[in-house]
């Protein structure tokens, strides 16, 4: 390697942000899904209600794994907020599936973040991790995605290529 | 601006002069030109090619689990169609410099023999939940080589969907 000494350490702090940033970021991602449970299992009875019950406790638990691994990285883990803003009103058990799916989608793509962010062993902590969320949303839609925590575009088959369009 | 004579019948003469030594020592002398070697893959072709010949085995299995039982066909096409868009996505991003070598690794892979789909419903499915889990599992040893981050997310994304298919997969009130 060419670099100089403080280029490299530079490099490598610049590295320790990113993962630092994308692992507050799927904490943050944890906080909001454990309030988002709280108001979605008031809408739901029986089988949903217990499933609910039971993913809000996966989400605390990954929620402390995530403030472990944070404080080990000598980081301040980011504090959950008192209330967050609904995506659509929830007075039903319809909105509350839905709001179930919302919050899964939003912690699946968090992890994926993390998998860009971070080394190998960051890199699979991620991906690992994104298999609970994107399978408790496959349980609340009934159906599965290709392409879990993706920005909706790349769930999209290629398209076949075509011509460019002016004035991109 | 014009070149300096001067300097130009100097490089001229050098040019010959080499040329001459060349011609007159008879065996290759010199270097051998840059490009004779083919440029090294990037580290993503070797994994993407590995991915692909391990996807291909999976859409084989759905495709054998679908003519040996049809009852499963409806349970088990858009599953399949999900396991193409993921062919489609890791084929996309493969760019292999011309005259490279073929991985060694992804032909293997794609020659080993699929194994026979078991006859009867639940062991079909189990051959296909066997299929799944072992492909997201390849997947994410898969992730401990070096790889550009968006190559990783693909494959972790992957991986994630194969695990929603796994628990589709497993029959009613087991899907937690």
């Amino acid at each position: 390697m060419s670099a100089t000494g403080s280029g490299g350490r530079r490099a490598e702090a610049a590295a320790a942000n990113a993962a630092n940033k994308a692992l507050q970021d799927a904490l943050a991602a944890e906080n909001a899904a454990i309030f988002g449970y709280g108001v979605a299992g008031a809408y739901l009875a029986g089988a949903r209600q217990a499933a609910a019950t039971a993913y809000w406790n996966d989400h605390r638990s990954a929620r402390d794994t995530l403030a472990a691994l944070l404080r080990a990285r000598r980081q301040q883990p980011v504090a959950a907020a008192a209330a967050y803003r609904l995506p659509f009103g929830v007075r039903s058990a319809a909105t509350a599936v839905s709001l179930a799916i919302f919050l899964e989608d939003g912690v699946t793509a968090a992890y994926l973040g993390l998998v860009a962010a971070g080394d190998a062993g960051l890199r699979a902590f991620g991906a690992r991790a994104m298999q609970g969320p994107a399978v408790r949303a496959t349980f609340w839609r009934g159906s599965s995605l290709a392409f879990p925590g993706m920005p909706p575009a790349a769930r999209r088959p290629p398209r076949s290529p075509r011509p460019p369009r002016s004035g991109g | 601006m014009a070149a300096d004579p001067t300097r130009r019948r100097v490089l001229t003469a050098s040019a010959l002069a080499a040329v001459t030594a060349a011609a007159g020592s008879g065996c290759a002398p010199g270097r051998p030109w840059p490009w004779a070697n083919p440029p090294r893959p990037a580290p993503d072709v070797a994994v993407l090619q590995a991915a692909i010949a391990a996807e291909r085995g999976v859409v084989a299995a759905y495709s054998a689990v679908i003519s040996a039982v049809p009852a499963l066909a409806a349970a088990a096409a858009p599953l399949l169609d999900q396991h193409r868009a993921h062919l489609a996505q890791l084929r996309q991003r493969l760019v292999v410099p011309a005259g490279a070598p073929p991985s060694p690794r992804a032909t293997q892979r794609a020659r080993r023999p699929a194994a026979p789909v078991p006859a009867g419903r639940s062991a079909a499915l189990a051959y296909l939940r066997a299929a799944e889990g072992e492909q997201a599992a390849f997947l994410l040893r898969s992730l401990a080589t070096p790889m550009t981050p968006s190559l990783a997310q693909l494959l972790a994304s992957i991986a994630a969907s194969e695990a929603t298919h796994e628990a589709l997969l497993r029959p009613a009130g087991r899907r937690r």
